[in-house]
């Protein structure tokens, strides 16, 4: 980051300043004018902590995405596909056994087997066409969509949470002053998307120090820089090549989990979801762990902030980010270029 | 991609040069309306034009150009579109009334800077992100013409769309919107072969096979490839408007990302290698869509499992053939040509 | 040989050098590829550049192409200083080059391949018409192909070629469009005795004018096609001479000793 600031230092002039307007808007009590501007406070803060708990989802769907596409250069568009069947496992992992916590694992392991067979039976055999690997994603996620269609119908299903997860927690957050005593009133917010979103948070650092402290990780990084060079040293990059689709399928199996919990598992959510990762990686960059965390943030935010603000063009506001990024910075915002 | 013949124009042996099949071919579709009845005309054999010139447009992209692009659908659809706002619809608070000369060279134009747009903003990273760069434009458009009402109308989208009665004849008349497809689908088609082997489509398919070479021999490879999505959105928008006419109607399910992909499903099934592909492809599509129903009952599964039917087909495509239809017909050729005969002979000798 | 000349040359003054490198420098991060690069080649002189793998010989024609920008110091083709000009501005005044693995359109044919070298410097890229019969370019393009042989596999598709003829092919493509300056990078690498052979008759047969650098592993190619020759070590210059001073020098003999019999 350092780097960063001696060579931009413009940009990050104008980062500093946002970031500090931010903190100010989060803690400070907003004057009537801000008030009478923007509109409340409360609205303001549900609009960004939705936004940075979305975008806790996206990062999850979006890194497993990115992750398989880093290592293998495959743009695997069955991802969506992948997060909506962990979604309907879950549900029925959650629902027959009582247990929600349960989901979670279940989800992981019934849809990173499904990844183990697909990287098995399909894209060995295709190896190193890369788009011709492409195209038989779409294929299944065409023939996967149409069977979950089939079996579970097309109904919304929502994972309740936890009784113990459910519920408002107080914030830090002060929206305003109780007109009587004076006192502050602080913001109250759904306990159960702060857990996930902490969970999220947790798992992406916990990746990224496996991918660079580990050496399994350096195996994984080394990979994605030279795949020839790997396979060259005698490293079994097969297996390396199956762990990391596996685990990148369980990431969009749990984070399907996550999405049926706070929104709700039907079809259609896995072109919403592929298109969300398609765009989140767009804009933090391909290959990049912390590049899919920065553009699944920029694109939560964005996206609440716009169907709280500007209700109509939510949708544009996203794209519109994605298409400035590639317009002046094509390879994303943290890719290598 | 077969390259037998040279580049040169040969005045009077070009019309010897074209294989017996095609003109076989030119023949039968001149003489369908004579035992084809309304139905096949317009709905079979329309559609299959339209969809094949769409697929076309991919075609010339991804195969000509190594640019897979899911965006063309939607850039179809922009033509659909700015025809329905620019001359007449039933939706009048939004349709300009234009005449056609002027609504539809309109519609083109608009068409063919949206596809520019798209194919500056998707050629400048490697090849392999075009694919994820176009299917979220398309993304994009899609939401945007359900949530628009300004200018798209949103959800309904426009309907009484319909072809100027040009020289008093009534164009979606089943006879007259066949020959109006077949047209245009032979224009198309001719214009994408002849182009192919022109400066501008050698220096395509170099840039395709070697793009670093080409920037070495002096070639701007950036503005080939944007180029080249001008020009495949001309086709489309041929198209797109077309199809607006043929359903009289536009709306955001045009350009869904499922009929974004279709256009994909049909361009690789026929096969990349050649622009006839692209008509291959979309007849057998049209084909199954139209009698998958059908098939499908008798197989035991329900009506509905369409989409089931051409994933599978898609992925048996991919996995075994990838060269598509045209590639399967190229592998039989080559075992036909091993006359066993032939063969027993040779070993006698 | 008229495919390889050009009647708007523009004329040369003999003081002016070909190509000129002053104090060039390339560094990635603190790696320094090259340092203090300086060299200057005449019109029409053949130079040959030695040393071993990592000396910079590959990375030294990266930054006259342009694909690579110099750390520091300037480089000069004919005299004009293109320092900052994209490698298509310095193809258009001249500069040509073969890279050591071939860089073909290997879905296009031979003839193909070369038309769109040839096509490549002039106007008309962007073409949509189809050429005439009696197109200019298209008989520069046939004459190059019999230039280097490879008549006989004109409309092979270039994925078809062997190896060699690959290469023959990666050299016709730096013929093309009438240049001035020609790098070849390791021409002769995985060549048969025969074709090598073929590959000297080619570059000593080139017209006087047209002055080149090689870098080659195999000293028995470079020497023979050469007439001065530069010797570079760790990213330097190391010795510069006649292809004899070269070959017989102790130096040179004590830090290359077994190398240069491959």
């Amino acid at each position: 980051m350092r780097v960063f600031a001696r060579n931009h230092p413009i940009w990050t002039a104008i980062i500093a300043f946002v970031a500090l307007v931010f903190i100010w808007l989060i803690f400070a009590l907003w004057p009537p004018f801000l008030v009478e501007l923007i509109g409340r406070k409360k609205v303001f803060l549900s609009a960004l902590l939705n936004g940075i708990t979305l975008g806790g989802l996206y990062f999850l769907v979006a890194s497993g995405f990115t992750l398989i596409f880093g290592l293998m250069r495959n743009v695997n568009l069955a991802h969506g596909s992948l997060y909506l069947l962990g979604g309907y496992v879950g549900f029925f992992a959650a629902e027959w056994t009582g247990y929600w916590l349960l989901a979670f694992p279940v989800a992981f392991v019934v849809v990173g087997c499904l990844g183990v067979l697909m990287q098995l039976y399909v894209f060995r055999k295709l190896e190193g066409q890369d788009l011709r690997q492409t195209l038989v994603t779409i294929g299944i996620s065409i023939v996967l969509a149409d069977l979950m269609l089939w079996v579970f119908g097309g109904d919304f299903y929502n994972i309740a949470a936890p009784s113990w997860l459910s519920g408002p927690m107080e914030t830090f957050f002060a929206t305003g002053t109780k007109r009587s005593t004076g006192e502050l009133i602080y913001l109250k917010y759904p306990l159960v998307r702060t857990v996930i979103f902490v969970a999220a948070v947790v798992l992406g650092v916990a990746m990224w120090l496996v991918l660079n402290r580990t050496r399994i990780g350096m195996l994984v990084r080394a990979g994605v820089d030279d795949r020839e060079m790997l396979s060259a040293t005698g490293a079994r990059i097969q297996i390396v090549f199956l762990g990391v689709f596996a685990f990148g399928a369980g990431l969009a199996g749990i984070a399907g989990v996550v999405g049926g919990t706070f929104q709700s598992v039907a079809p259609g959510e896995d072109i919403r979801f592929l298109l969300a990762s398609l765009v989140v990686v767009i804009v933090g960059g391909m290959g990049s762990i912390p590049g899919a965390a920065l553009g699944a943030l920029i694109i939560g935010v964005a996206e609440q902030f716009g169907s709280v603000y500007f209700p109509t063009y939510a949708v544009v506001l996203t794209f519109l980010i994605m298409v400035v990024v590639l317009a002046f910075r094509p390879q994303g915002l943290m890719g290598e270029g | 991609m077969e390259n037998s013949t040279p580049i040169t124009r040969k005045q009077l042996a070009w019309i010897e040069r074209v294989p017996g099949q095609y003109w076989a071919l030119a023949i039968l579709l001149l003489l369908m309306p004579l035992f084809a009845g309304d139905f096949v005309l317009f709905q079979i054999f329309g559609w299959t034009f339209i969809l094949g010139m769409i697929a076309l447009s991919l075609m010339f992209l991804a195969g000509y150009g190594g640019m897979v692009s899911l965006v063309q659908m939607s850039v179809a659809g922009m033509a659909g579109y700015m025809l329905a706002i620019f001359g007449d619809s039933a939706v009048s608070q939004v349709s300009q009334g234009w005449p056609w000369f002027l609504a539809i060279p309109m519609a083109l134009a608009i068409a063919c800077l949206f596809a520019t747009a798209v194919g500056w903003l998707a050629v400048r990273t490697e090849g392999i992100y075009t694919i994820m760069i176009t299917l979220a434009i398309a993304a994009a458009f899609f939401y945007f013409t359900r949530q628009n009402y300004d200018i798209f109308n949103g959800f309904s989208g426009f309907n009484s769309v319909v072809p100027p009665s040009l020289f008093g004849v009534n164009w979606r008349d089943p006879v007259a919107f066949y020959y109006l497809t077949l047209f245009w689908a032979t224009v198309s088609f001719l214009a994408v072969l002849y182009l192919s082997r022109a400066p501008f489509g050698l220096a395509l398919q170099g840039v395709r096979d070697n793009p670093r070479r080409m920037a070495a021999l002096g070639y701007n490879v950036t503005a080939h490839r944007v180029a080249a999505y001008a020009f495949s959105g001309l086709l489309a928008g041929v198209g797109g408007i077309l199809l607006t006419w043929q359903s009289t109607q536009i709306s955001p399910g045009t350009v869904g990302i499922g009929a974004a992909i279709d256009i994909l499903v049909i361009a690789v099934m026929g096969g990349l290698r050649h622009p006839i592909g692209a008509f291959v492809g979309a007849f057998v599509f049209v084909l199954l869509k139209t009698f998958a129903r059908d098939f499908l009952l008798i197989v035991g599964l329900g009506g509905e499992r369409f989409q089931l039917l051409i994933g599978l087909g898609f992925l048996a495509i991919v996995y075994f053939s990838p060269d598509g239809i045209l590639g399967l017909w190229a592998k039989l050729r080559d075992w036909q040509k091993r006359d066993p005969l032939f063969e027993q002979k040779e070993r006698n000798l | 040989m008229n495919a390889l000349t050009s009647s708007d040359i523009p004329a040369q003054t003999v003081s002016e050098n070909a190509l000129e490198l002053t104090g060039m420098t390339k560094k990635f991060g603190a790696l320094a590829a090259l340092t203090d690069i300086n060299i200057a080649v005449q019109p029409g002189e053949r130079r040959a550049i030695l040393g071993s793998n990592g000396a910079g010989k590959t990375t030294l024609f990266n930054c006259i192409t342009g694909d690579f920008q110099p750390t520091t110091g300037t480089i000069k083709l004919f005299g004009e200083d293109v320092t900052n000009f994209p490698p298509q501005e310095r193809i258009r005044r001249g500069l040509r080059r073969t890279y050591q693995i071939s860089l073909l359109f290997g879905g296009l044919s031979v003839f193909d391949n070369i038309y769109l070298a040839c096509r490549g410097v002039s106007r008309g890229r962007f073409s949509f018409r189809r050429p005439k019969v009696n197109d200019a370019l298209m008989a520069s393009a046939e004459e190059l192909v019999r230039v280097v042989h490879l008549e006989d596999v004109r409309d092979t598709i270039v994925a078809e070629l062997s190896y060699g003829q690959q290469r023959q092919l990666e050299i016709a493509m730096a013929f093309s469009g009438a240049p001035r300056f020609i790098l070849f990078d390791e021409p002769a690498a995985g060549l048969s005795p025969t074709e090598r052979s073929d590959l000297v008759s080619i570059l000593t047969g080139l017209p006087s004018h047209m002055g080149f650098i090689i870098i080659e592993h195999d000293m028995d190619v470079a020497l023979r096609v050469a007439q001065s020759v530069t010797m570079m070590h760790n990213g330097r210059i190391f010795k510069e001479g006649s292809p004899e001073e070269i070959e017989n020098d102790p130096e040179v003999q004590a830090l290359y000793l077994g190398d240069d019999h491959e």
